[in-house]
């Protein structure tokens, strides 16, 4: 039982990390769709670097900057460029996946390097995604910088009347946001499970932005959110210990999916969202043009 | 910015012509394969003579241009999927999920039929428009999904789509592996072939009966996007969801007629690349691989500013640019997925481009 738990926190980890780096861009009002791109740049590069220098730092540092370069693509394409965000999303996730796989696959297969410590079996990543959580959710709702990225998300044009930089604010929210999508696609590929395969994330990215809206943008709800699709998904690999003979193990496999689209649809009823308020930034997914 | 003496200034469009889309398009296709030419350097090939011996081999070889016109027929209909509910503004990238349902259903009506085990005795006649059937329904209920939960919760229909994918990926892999249902015979987890009584015809290579079907549905979803009242609707509820509605149009109805369209579109895809293209006849092992080329769709609908017709030329391309990209990739010794580079580099290209369908530069001389 711990080793099945210890499993799914791991996954959790990657799972909270890209979901909270959404987190921080959707409530400076930036939505991000291509998460999955994102981290597929973080785990390929990250993977590659690892693998060509031998070490893992120098792997992770790769993985968290090429996600910070995908923020700022993104960021330069939304914010300067007023483009549309989810249509750039989409290009950054399919940007990633093809690149990516064009770029690993001279590398596919298993890194082959010691394996990070464990804390029997704990991953030392999900203290990490732990101190994040809680360090993301003190900066947004008790520091000044928190009000400025939460106040541009809500409404740009008072914000900037305010003495607010909207620009500036915006773009360090996106390039952060990048960069925690590259940081979870490294841990991944350095550390949960460190084979290079053809689009290795497997949806993973889909699902962290998923996580996005059932988490009210509420931190300590999205790690909650997590730790139950790290579980989800421990089942969904190993139903036979819990519950044996019921479907074919291709067909667990499509359990967290199903799961994420049910909670999506509770989340997104009249009755959830009269009841726990609709915590969504304002002015998500428009631009900010100042006349 | 000023250069040269000369002003540089950005000035917002209210509009584009027809003749300026064509412009920009053509030019950010250009521009695409421009940056790809950067992979064929890093791999040591003169990008001239990859791109040619691309070319060459799409369009002008006896192998590899039926190929190209078998993988434009797929890409096009893709292409359907994602334009009709993107004309009212939402989103489909479910094409693979239900590209791989519409497959499913398709072999399923032949199954019914008995195709997996014996079936030298079918009559393609009957068996073969009910599998196109099959496959548009198993494709339409699979859009329904997103369009209902878009329709009434207003869920978002990307996560959705993108879910139904991988539980399509997932259910097809249960259908023909480790004795499934739909295995074939020789168990290597890949689908059972169908005979040759109920094979689709086939002329010089081609699957003539899926081409001449997605033809007729270019020309078919022009006439709804142009001279019916739905078409009308759809339009109008894509530019302004909230104006529509005080029109009488319901959002709810919008979302299920585009997201049912649609999938039945992407499941007519899967019937035709599984079900019709030579040498398969059967979903094959890496199934997935096809799955994701449908992703052409989203650039080519992008591209073609959801114009059914203007989706053609480019779905052509598109499909030569694949079939292409893997002879050269062979050919030259490039690594796996030059094709794969071309999809994301020309889908970044493209939405860069983007901009200037909303903005026109401006030379203003100093004065």
């Amino acid at each position: 039982m711990w080793e099945f738990w210890v499993r799914s926190l791991n996954a959790s980890t990657i799972f909270a990390l890209a979901a909270l780096g959404e987190v921080v861009g959707q409530r400076a009002g930036v939505m991000n769709v291509g998460v999955e791109g994102a981290m597929l740049f973080g785990a390929t590069i990250g993977f590659i670097v690892a693998k060509t220098t031998g070490s893992l730092l120098l792997g992770f540092f790769a993985g968290i900057a090429i996600g910070a370069v995908v923020g700022l693509l993104h960021a330069f394409f939304t914010i300067t460029l007023h483009g549309d965000q989810v249509v750039n999303g989409m290009g950054i996730w399919i940007l990633g996946f093809g690149l990516t796989t064009y770029i690993g696959s001279p590398y596919a297969g298993p890194l082959g390097m010691s394996r990070i410590p464990t804390i029997s079996g704990l991953s030392p990543f999900f203290i990490v995604a732990l101190i994040f959580t809680v360090a993301i959710w003190f900066v947004f709702f008790k520091t000044n910088w928190g009000l400025k990225i939460r106040s541009v998300g809500e409404n740009p044009t008072v914000a900037e009347v305010s003495g607010v930089n909207v620009v500036r604010t915006r773009y360090w929210s996106v390039i952060f946001s990048g960069a925690m999508m590259g940081f979870a696609g490294a841990v991944y590929a350095l550390d949960y499970n460190p084979v290079w395969s053809y689009n290795m994330l497997m949806g993973w990215g889909f699902i962290a932005l998923a996580l996005v809206f059932f988490s009210m943008w509420n931190p300590y709800i999205l790690l909650s959110g997590a730790i139950l699709f790290g579980a989800l998904w421990q089942v969904s690999l190993n139903p036979e210990s819990l519950l044996p003979h019921i479907f074919s193990r291709y067909i667990w496999r499509t359990f967290p999916f199903v799961i994420t689209i049910i909670i999506l649809v509770i989340m997104s009823t009249h009755w959830f969202s009269s009841r726990w308020g609709a915590a969504k930034p304002e002015a998500l997914g428009q631009p900010y043009e100042k006349d | 910015m000023k250069l040269a003496g000369y002003t540089l200034k950005l000035e917002k469009k209210a509009s584009f012509t027809g003749l300026e889309a064509i412009v920009i398009s053509v030019v950010a296709i250009l521009v695409a394969l421009f940056l790809v030419g950067f992979i064929f350097l890093q791999a040591g090939v003169d990008p001239a003579k990859g791109y040619q011996a691309m070319f060459t081999y799409a369009f002008a070889n006896p192998f590899g241009a039926p190929l190209t016109i078998n993988r434009a027929v797929f890409i096009l209909l893709s292409t359907f999927a994602f334009i009709v509910p993107i004309r009212a503004g939402l989103w489909n990238i479910g094409m693979s999920g239900q590209l791989y349902f519409g497959a499913l259903t398709a072999f399923g009506v032949a199954y019914v039929f008995g195709a997996r085990t014996s079936g030298a005795n079918l009559s393609g006649a009957i068996v073969i428009p009910l599998m196109i059937v099959g496959g548009a329904i198993g494709g339409g209920l699979a859009g329904a999904i997103p369009g209902v939960l878009k329709g009434k919760f207003n869920t978002n229909e990307i996560v959705v789509t993108m879910m139904l994918n991988f539980i399509g990926y997932w259910v097809v892999a249960h259908m023909i592996k480790e004795g499934g249902p739909f295995m074939g015979s020789g168990g290597e987890g890949e689908g059972f072939k169908l005979p040759a009584s109920i094979q689709a015809p086939i002329v010089s290579g081609v699957s003539v009966l899926t081409l001449v079907i997605a033809l007729l549905l270019a020309v078919l979803l022009y006439v709804l996007f142009t001279r019916t009242r739905l078409g009308y609707q759809i339009r109008a509820f894509g530019l302004s969801p909230a104006a529509a509605r005080y029109a009488g149009i319901s959002p709810f109805q919008i979302a299920l007629i585009t997201f049912v369209i649609g999938g039945a579109l992407a499941g007519l895809a899967g019937y035709h690349y599984f079900g019709t293209t030579p040498n398969l006849n059967q979903i094959p092992k890496n199934y997935g691989d096809f799955g994701d080329m449908a992703f052409y769709g989203i650039i080519c609908g992008l591209i073609s500013q959801g114009n059914p017709l203007a989706a053609i030329p480019l779905a052509l391309l598109f499909g030569g640019l694949t079939s292409g990209g893997r002879y050269v990739q062979g050919k030259l010794h490039l690594s796996y997925g030059i094709d794969y580079a071309l999809l994301g580099v020309l889908m970044i290209t493209l939405v860069a481009f983007q901009f200037f369908f909303r903005y026109r530069v401006v030379f203003k001389k100093e004065s």
